[in-house]
């Protein structure tokens, strides 16, 4: 993802800002890392440069 | 036609049909008809992305910066590699208040029996529930905050989802509808609606 992407993302849970932590990057994309809400503290992870923004709940959920 | 025949040989990645193409159309043509140019300065968001054709067509034939999502992980890799920026989202949960100008979605739709479960991806990617709404009528609660003022919605809507059934509940949401595309098959119709405040 770009890191510009940040600006119109936010935590799914209660739409406050969300801070990047250990980024990884390539070139000029942001690979790896995680984006972590200011207010509730739920983290969401970067994978492969993409974000996984899924509220906790749905994320493990995986079909087939 | 039913989801058997629809989901051919492909399990996890919904890839273009006739749906992706009329809304991939639509919302090119009408980017360019507006404001300043071919989507020029405008950001655009399209849910659902699957293979990322739709997204990749606003890229390709606009100016607009295109973010694409959904919630299938197999889906948002696909559409990364094809140079679209991605995001695995429920829906428009994760963006910020009046992030777009246009957002569009052709969401599941296929009416399914409640008995129904393949519980794969492809399942996710067609079925609309009983009525062919279960995505769609939360997809329109919750689309109107992320718009920017004068932002507007791109919805594919099938004749099987009961097209009046969503400008409805569009209207209950706020918005006035306009059909701006439509093409008829033996089976179904398929309407682009134009949903503005």
């Amino acid at each position: 993802m770009k890191e510009s992407l940040l600006e119109i993302l936010c935590c799914p849970l209660d739409k406050h800002d969300l801070e990047l932590e250990d980024a990884e990057y390539e070139d000029d994309e942001v690979v790896g890392g995680t984006l972590v809400c200011t207010e509730c503290g739920e983290r969401y992870p970067i994978e492969d440069g993409i974000p996984n923004l899924l509220p906790p709940d749905m994320r493990e959920e995986s079909p087939a | 036609m039913d989801l058997q025949e629809r989901r051919g040989i492909e399990t996890d990645v919904y890839q273009p049909a006739e749906d992706s193409r009329l809304l991939a159309d639509a919302v090119c043509e009408r980017l360019a008809n507006v404001g300043d140019g071919p989507g020029g300065g405008r950001t655009v968001l399209e849910v659902g992305t699957g293979s990322g054709y739709v997204a990749g067509r606003i890229a390709a034939e606009t100016d607009a910066r295109v973010i694409a999502s959904d919630l299938n992980p197999h889906a948002v890799r696909q559409a990364r590699e094809v140079g679209i920026e991605t995001v695995r989202a429920d829906l428009v949960s994760p963006f910020v208040d009046g992030a777009f100008d246009a957002v569009a979605f052709n969401p599941p739709y296929l009416p399914t029996e409640p008995d129904t479960e393949w519980d794969d991806w492809m399942e996710r990617a067609l079925s609309g529930g009983e009525d062919g709404r279960a995505i769609i009528d939360p997809f329109l609660a919750s689309v109107g905050r992320v718009l920017a003022p004068g932002g507007v919605v791109y919805l594919l809507v099938s004749s099987l989802a009961d097209v009046d059934a969503v400008a409805e509940c569009a209207g209950e949401e706020g918005f006035s509808a306009a059909a701006v595309a439509d093409h008829s098959f033996p089976f179904e119709t398929l309407t682009v609606l134009e949903l503005f405040r």
